[in-house]
């Protein structure tokens, strides 16, 4: 019978959880036991299974082949010759003992040196890590820069057209539309243009000689000032030429079927 | 039932350790004799949870992957000084595996991080779909074990798995939980008690 104190003891020494001196004399104690050995046996077990509970990850493929290698290249050393026995003459200790003497000197010596080698290198570790700073410094800027050249390339993107009227009774009508060729999004601001009857909408259309009509980019109205800001979006990806603004029926038409209103380019 | 889960009788299942035991240590022979053939195939057994294991101590794969191959690599040399007496194969090969990760945490500065995420886990070993050898008898054991190790009430599993995976002493274990060193043991001796019986077939 395994009394509590033993599980416990048991318990930790399967999980490698005792001390040397410890795990020496629970070992005294296993060596007495078969019963207890049993019982270790099944909680180490149990431990080693613990394993596989780690989430399952598997190695990277390359790993495989480059232990393969590494085998390889170990096999290729061929082991040393068991060196044949010497006959040692009297003398044989003496000139170890000399060999010896002259070993230590040597080490001293490069000890010595290794030493003015480590403070040199410490010298060179701190200059470096001065510069490491600083070229941290520089890199921080040229993100900036970067980051901006990215923004005024980003603004080269933008297109910008004024649309006028056509119509001689909004003659005052304007608009403004800001394309972005990237994002494939735009703006339209408009003013004075005339307010519409309840089934009425005005529709945008980006021009692109690459489709036979022009693409839907969207209805829109207009306040009791005439005035919107409308975002858009082309139904299709588009090379913007040109945009124009028609009267159609609520809701929209496939194709431009109504008046033009305004147009830019 | 369509998709429910194969438990295999307790005979099976010790039937597949025996035979599996009985193949890795053919194989540690061979290893032995200088086979890159069977170390090919004792690297295919094992890699993916030995990998697991060093992962989930370092909670780095780029570290992990040379510890992993110290790990085969010990393995190579050593096939030929293994004991049966020492246990399965597996045992070893785990021993070998949690002993270097845990080296190589003790050497870094990660282990106060590993520690923190492990007091916070709370819901830890939810990975049961991935797998860890080719084998479905050894998946479907791994599930089981991630069962067993989950029907752990959490303070004896936190202790258990400070331990294994952590490689903390007793005495680290008590101060990373706050609880009292007899407490913890306590802990630790219960829920060691019942991972064994919960993992009865597989022992």
């Amino acid at each position: 019978m395994i009394d509590e104190r033993t599980e416990e003891q048991a318990s930790l020494y399967a999980l490698g959880l005792l001390s040397e001196q410890e795990a020496r004399e629970f070992e005294r104690e296993l060596r007495e036991s078969e019963e207890l050995r049993g019982f270790v046996a099944q909680l180490k077990r149990s431990a080693d299974l613990l394993a596989t509970s780690a989430p399952s990850v598997e190695p990277p493929p390359h790993l495989k082949q480059k232990l393969l290698d590494q085998i390889e290249q170990r096999m290729k050393i061929v082991p040393l010759k068991k060196a044949e026995t010497l006959f040692a003459p009297a003398w044989f200790p003496w000139a170890m003992a000399a060999c010896l003497a002259v070993l230590c000197a040597i080490f001293f010596s490069e000890n010595k040196s290794a030493r003015q080698r480590s403070a040199r290198l410490r010298d060179e570790l701190q200059e470096l890590q001065k510069q490491t700073i600083s070229l941290r410094g520089e890199t921080d800027i040229l993100q900036n820069q970067v980051a901006e050249f990215r923004s005024k390339d980003r603004l080269s993107q933008l297109r910008i057209a004024m649309l006028s009227s056509l119509l001689a009774s909004s003659p005052k009508a304007v608009a403004v539309s800001v394309w972005d060729n990237e994002q494939q999004k735009g703006v339209l601001v408009v003013e004075h243009l005339a307010s519409l009857p309840s089934d009425k909408d005005y529709q945008l259309w980006v021009i692109d000689s690459k489709y036979p009509s022009p693409v839907d980019a969207g209805v829109f109205t207009v306040d009791e000032k005439g005035a919107v800001r409308f975002q858009f979006q082309p139904k299709s990806r588009v090379n913007f030429e040109k945009i124009a603004v028609t009267l159609e029926r609520k809701g929209g038409v496939a194709k431009p079927e109504g008046k033009m209103v305004l147009l830019g380019s | 039932m369509p998709g429910q889960l194969r438990y295999p009788s307790r005979l099976s299942q010790k039937r597949v350790n025996e035979e599996s035991a009985k193949l890795d240590v053919e194989l540690l022979g061979q290893i032995a004799q200088g086979d890159r053939v069977a170390f090919s195939r004792c690297y295919d057994r094992y890699s993916g949870i030995l990998f697991s294991i060093v992962v989930k101590v370092l909670n780095d794969p780029k570290e992990a992957e040379d510890v992993l191959q110290e790990v085969f690599l010990q393995i190579w040399d050593k096939a030929g000084i293994y004991k049966r007496e020492l246990g399965v194969p597996f045992s070893w090969f785990v021993t070998l595996t949690r002993n270097k990760a845990i080296d190589r945490l003790r050497s870094s500065q990660r282990r106060f991080r590993l520690l923190e995420e492990l007091k916070e886990e709370t819901a830890v070993l939810t990975n049961a779909g991935s797998t860890f050898m080719t084998d479905p008898e050894n998946r479907e054991s791994s599930v089981m074990v991630r069962s067993a190790v989950r029907s752990l009430p959490s303070d004896q599993r936190q202790a258990i798995e400070l331990a294994f995976f952590g490689g903390l002493t007793q005495n680290e274990i008590s101060e990373s939980l706050g609880q009292p060193l007899g407490t913890v043991k306590a802990r630790i001796r219960r829920g060691m008690l019942k991972l064994r019986d919960a993992l009865e077939d597989h022992l």
